[in-house]
């Protein structure tokens, strides 16, 4: 073996055990400084994805027109274009008013984010948001959109934080299950993606009488989460052998979600 | 040094590709690993200590970006993924004398494949010894085995573009291919 690759050999086994011997602050730090690196990166990922997104759905209509002569074509183009651009327009309208309609109506001091960038692994369930220690993140605050709860977040850079999703296993939310005394802890499945968020309501007493469709909500024990965020609806329930067990359907879309908020503290 | 500064930005660059990518519905959310794969074409055609540093590279940008860090305690310690890393790109460097002899493609295509599913397979295990139970349900096994065929598929287009890019700067010296007479 060349004296180089020994001595690299060295090195590395040096780096990694400085590495493990990181505390969990020290860590902490050093994902916050690697995930504000890569942000802008990423942001500048999402954009470009969403105008490629867009340019192929505009060519999904031109098969349609391929009868028209040249000019009509070109015209028909334009008219599709502003009518898609407008259509886009409102729906954004629609979805912002809904979404300052809640930010207003809420009881939260809630700072709006964008999801940059989705979960690049198998076996973990995050997303990347574009918002930072700059405006007032902190890491274990709670994100939701009007329509419930999407996560915490965890790792939080000046400009990037990196959300836990209530799909994982490690995102665990204290709750109670409307219409009844049950409580328990909702927690993700281990083999649970984005795509197809598994979640499940555990530690519930095996005389619980829920029926789908009751719907789970955070219940604040524990501090991070408030009570009151509505986490999901009971699927189904069943008995194993030392508690009761109802997998959820999540209230929010993990797989469409675009805009969240995270929760800052009270008003 | 070049080679090695253009699969380092290569890595980079395909770790935030990978961010892109969704999972694969059709093969139960497996992933594209894309990152791995460009390390492995490193692992092939730089030498060794070259391939340590970029393993290192690789495995501390997967871990800043993905370690879990929950209540104060961190899930799996940053650096893991190093090691990992480095010990499969040494299995492929292993190969580097068939690269040399212009055998790259296939072996790069064929070793990046079961490469990326011991990866995978080695991030869930990390998991279970964590957290606990022992789960591999049918759908475990379809990511780990989807993620190295998906890998298999891309490889031959990842190693043509970068050993393209590699030949015209002229960062790898040309094939020699025995030739018979």
């Amino acid at each position: 073996m060349r004296r180089l690759n020994i001595i690299a050999f060295v090195v590395l086994l040096l780096a990694v055990a400085g590495l493990f011997a990181l505390s969990p602050r020290n860590t902490q730090k050093i994902q916050s400084a690697f995930l504000d690196f890569i942000a802008p990166f990423l942001k500048t990922g999402s954009a470009l994805q969403t105008k490629i997104t867009a340019i192929r759905e505009g060519l999904k209509t031109l098969p349609q027109i391929e009868q028209e002569n040249e000019q009509l074509r070109v015209e028909l183009k334009e008219l599709k274009a502003t009518n898609q651009m407008l259509r886009d327009l409102g729906l954004e309208n629609n979805k912002l008013r809904r979404a300052l309609e809640y930010r207003e109506r809420s009881i939260f001091k809630l700072v709006p984010a964008r999801i940059i960038a989705r979960d690049a692994t198998t076996w973990w369930n995050t997303v990347k948001v574009d918002r930072g220690f700059a405006d007032g993140v902190e890491p274990d605050m709670p994100v939701l959109t009007e329509d419930g709860l999407v996560g915490k977040t965890t790792t939080v850079a000046e400009h990037a934080s990196t959300v836990l999703l209530i799909a994982d296993e490690n995102c665990k939310v204290a709750s109670n299950v409307e219409g009844s005394r049950e409580q328990g802890i909702v927690k993700g499945e281990r083999t649970s993606t984005n795509a197809l968020p598994e979640i499940s309501l555990n530690f519930l007493s095996k005389t619980a009488d829920l029926k789908p469709g009751q719907k789970v909500y955070t219940s604040g024990v524990g501090g991070v989460y408030p009570s009151g965020i509505l986490i999901g609806v009971i699927k189904q329930f069943e008995v194993r052998a030392l508690d009761g067990h109802a997998t959820l359907v999540p209230a929010v879309d993990l797989t469409t979600i675009e805009d969240v908020f995270i929760v800052t503290g009270r008003k | 040094m070049m080679l090695f500064l253009f699969l380092f930005v290569a890595t980079f660059v395909a770790l935030v590709a990978q961010h892109f990518i969704p999972a694969l519905p059709w093969l139960h959310e497996a992933r594209v690993m894309l990152m791995p794969v460009v390390f492995f074409f490193g692992a092939i055609s730089l030498p060794a200590w070259a391939m340590l540093a970029l393993a290192f590279a690789s495995g501390f940008m997967w871990d800043a970006l993905n370690v879990q860090i929950l209540d104060s305690n961190v899930e799996i310690s940053l650096g893991w993924s190093i090691i990992l890393y480095a010990a499969l790109g040494a299995i492929m460097s292993g190969f580097r004398p068939l690269y040399q002899r212009g055998h790259g493609w296939e072996i790069h295509c064929l070793m990046s494949g079961p490469l990326v599913s011991v990866m995978v397979l080695a991030e869930y295990l990390m998991i279970t010894f964590r957290r606990g139970e022992f789960l591999f349900p049918k759908i475990v096994w379809w990511r780990i085995g989807g993620a190295g065929l998906v890998a298999m598929m891309i490889a031959p287009l990842i190693y043509f573009i970068l050993q393209t890019i590699a030949l015209t700067f002229g960062w790898v010296a040309p094939r020699r291919r025995k030739v018979v007479q």
